[in-house]
């Protein structure tokens, strides 16, 4: 498994926060992430749109119900085109699965394109220990591989990274000249990645969805890298995990509409790929061997909870992360594992480690920004309080719920004080939750952050736009007075 | 050196997923789920009213496709035969100054005569197909090599602007991902209108051929981007940067 580095989450966060040219970065991509997502929405109008997300949300539910029936025929399903199914309890189980797969056919390199599950894995790693180099084909994953680094977003995986240290990382790894023009970068990468594709032995791949009806890994892409990688090696291994499935092939058109309006606010993205099995003997190029690899790796804990399980409906979008005012303050390392953001907090102590992970569940304003933009409906607050319920008793839930408190206050401070934009500092007043005086006194509101998380259960959401504006009113009283 | 082999069994797995979902047992019947439950008859019914619909908004199912696509980073051409297709993709040819261009053999192509056009001017046309290589590294090369790859569609969709591609015998994976510039030739009647017309009837078809459909399809519904290197919006990453969407009627 991927190294666990939760523990540091307060270290890693105050690092972050005070890190200006990080910060700059955030501000700038989510900003920008949530108004692509805002525009791609719009169409439907607010009503049709949650009724779609209510739809995709009952149908995971169902799915998830019902998992060992649609596991068992996603296996029938795909033998019966031609590939094979496993099923891995944990990482280590499924590295294995790959090795095996790949010292059979006695491969050297691996072409990748973005899994988060092979990240659990540290896939990486463990196929350059066996000898076999491993390469990433995701721009994003590709230049993180090369700086060494774990994703910092889910679907921007080096989205912390500037033209400057990418140009670097190039020059460094692949001997290239320096350039800041972004386009020639992505040249670069294209032609040292060509040559890969043309020589690997096998593609890996994630799954977005997994239909059991017709045994479909469907992955959805912008780049073409997903395409390469299901068509020029010879086998083809798809990993997943189990809580990716969809029950029937019309269920698709729904989460296709529904996941890249979330992510990246586009109506569709530029590839969308669909495989069942491997090639058709007459087909003229594409793997001559499939297998999906459907990976637990203490998913069935969140199962087991019937309030957890809902967060298995998640379709890793990222849109709770972009809206979250600590995900867009503390950024992605800080969470210490694969998953970061809303999200991020609440699988993570229960995929790895709930007493090394207690920090997690407090980084959180309980807002509930995630929970209204999130497309399966998951009422991600909700499942926060139940693991700070369960991983802290008595005053340690305060010390910790004071200490982003702090943290949070302190940028603040710095905020007010080097900056006097309006637009920052209604910013930092939407996430704390507070209001703020001219004087830069800090009141507080009785809201969940500041008056501890008791009492926070019965908090209405707060919707981040109608704060901004109630604390826009606040403003103006002060500085009119 | 012997590992020891401690895979997990696919029903111990099984067992160990429906305890946490709560149940003992598995299920006696299939799960009540109305997607899977229609039967042949009835989803043949569907596709049909389906086709009616689509028959009946046709022109307007085009504008949307048309519009669509030019959004979604597509140049679009709009042409009344089969000729003036193979004259307008010679002409995408010669301003993109190919040499080499890769093709499928989908009839549309036996219609569509563009290796004339092509040769017309000075673009050699290749079929890419295995038949042709002596081996798939060969057939990876030319792919690799080629400066456009020209195919055909199974379907496009209107509301996603996008091109179904299905790859099999004469239809290479590679034609239309791997050259630079990439063209679609698309029949008016090849359209639907949204994405859900279009898994009804993959169903249908999944049904008619007891489960032997196609391993393999894309989506292509723009040229390939990235937004991976400072949220800014670049095109042409591994697949084609420059896509045209040819429609015939
Ligand atoms: S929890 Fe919801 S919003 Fe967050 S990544 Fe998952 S699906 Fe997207």
């Amino acid at each position: 498994m991927a190294e666990v580095k939760t523990a540091k989450f307060k270290k890693a966060s105050s690092q972050a926060v005070s890190d200006p040219k990080l910060q700059n970065t955030l501000e700038h991509v989510m900003g920008h992430f949530i108004e692509a997502r805002a525009g791609a929405i719009e169409e439907f109008g607010d009503e049709s749109w949650d009724q779609m997300r209510e739809r995709a949300s009952s149908i995971k539910k169902h799915a998830l119900e019902n998992l060992d029936y649609y596991l068992d025929l996603i296996d029938r399903t795909i033998q019966k085109n031609g590939g094979h199914v496993h099923f891995a309890k944990d990482t280590q189980e499924a590295n294995r699965i790959v090795l095996d797969i790949a010292k059979k056919a006695e491969a050297k390199r691996v072409i990748k394109s973005k899994s988060m599950v092979s990240e659990e894995m540290g896939l990486n790693k463990a196929l350059e220990k066996a000898g076999i180099e491993p390469v990433e084909t995701d721009l994003g994953e590709y230049i993180i591989q090369l700086a060494d680094e774990p994703p910092f977003h889910i679907i921007a995986p080096a989205m912390h990274k500037t033209k400057q240290e990418v140009s670097e990382l190039f020059q460094d790894w692949l001997r290239t000249a320096p350039t800041q023009d972004i386009k020639q970068l992505c040249i670069i990468a294209r032609d040292a990645l060509r040559e890969k594709f043309s020589t690997a032995d096998i593609g890996v791949s994630g799954a977005n969805f997994v239909v059991a009806e017709t045994g479909t890994v469907v992955l959805v892409t912008n780049e073409g890298n997903g395409r390469m990688t299901t068509s020029t090696p010879k086998i083809h291994i798809a990993v997943s995990g189990i809580e990716k499935v969809l029950p029937a092939i019309e269920d698709v058109g729904l989460f296709l509409r529904l996941l890249p309006r979330s992510a990246t606010g586009q109506r569709i993205t530029s590839y969308n790929t669909f495989v069942s099995g491997p090639k058709f003997s007459t087909d003229e190029d594409g793997p001559e061997e499939f297998h999906l690899i459907m990976v637990d790796n203490g998913r069935l804990n969140l199962m087991r909870d019937p309030e957890f399980r809902e967060a298995l409906k998640c379709i890793r979008c990222g849109a709770c992360l972009n809206t979250c005012p600590i995900y867009r303050k503390v950024g992605g390392h800080s969470y210490g594992w694969v998953y970061p953001g809303p999200i991020g907090a609440v699988i993570t102590p229960v995929l790895t480690n709930i007493k090394q992970s207690k920090d997690l569940p407090y980084a959180s304003t309980l807002c509930g920004a995630c929970r209204d933009v999130c497309p399966v409906k998951i009422d991600i607050p909700k499942l926060l309080l139940k693991l700070r319920h369960m991983a802290v008793e008595g005053d340690s839930s305060q010390r910790s719920v004071s200490w982003i408190e702090r943290l949070m206050i302190g940028q603040w401070r710095k905020t007010v004080s080097t900056r006097s934009s309006i637009e920052r500092a209604t910013n930092l007043a939407r996430f704390l939750q507070v209001v703020v005086t001219k004087k830069g006194i800090i009141r507080n509101l009785p809201l969940p952050l500041i008056s501890g998380w008791t009492k926070s259960r019965d908090f209405p959401a707060l919707a981040p736009k109608s704060f901004a504006q109630l604390w826009q009113e606040k403003f103006s009283e002060e500085t009119d007075g | 050196m012997v590992e020891k082999e401690t895979k997990t069994d696919k029903s111990d797995f099984l067992q160990l997923v429906r305890e946490a979902i709560g149940r003992k047992t598995p299920l006696l019947y299939a799960p009540d789920y109305p997607p899977l439950k229609s039967n042949y008859t009835r989803q043949q019914e569907k596709v049909r009213t389906i086709t009616a619909k689509n028959l009946a908004r046709k022109s307007k199912i085009l504008d949307q496709l048309i519009e669509n696509a030019s959004f979604a980073g597509w140049n679009v051409h709009r042409v009344s035969d089969h000729e003036s297709a193979a004259e307008k993709i010679g002409e995408i040819a010669a301003s993109v100054k190919a040499k080499l261009a890769v093709r499928t053999t989908e009839t549309i192509l036996k219609s569509v005569n563009v290796d004339g056009a092509l040769r017309s001017k000075k673009v050699t046309p290749v079929v890419l197909a295995s038949g042709r290589y002596r081996s798939k590294s060969d057939l990876k090369e030319v792919a690799f090599k080629a400066d456009l790859g020209i195919s055909g569609v199974s379907f496009a969709i209107a509301e996603t602007a996008s091109c179904v591609l299905i790859p099999r015998k004469g239809v290479a994976r590679l034609t239309s991902l791997a050259p630079p510039v990439f063209v679609a030739i698309v029949q008016a009647d090849q359209v639907l209108e949204n994405l859900d017309d279009y898994f009804a009837m993959v169903r249908l078809q999944f049904q008619k051929t007891r489960g032997r459909y196609p391993n393999y399809t894309n989506f292509v519904s723009g040229p390939s981007r990235t937004a991976d290197i400072e949220q800014t919006l670049t095109i042409g990453v591994h697949g084609p940067g420059i896509v045209h969407m040819v429609l015939v009627g």
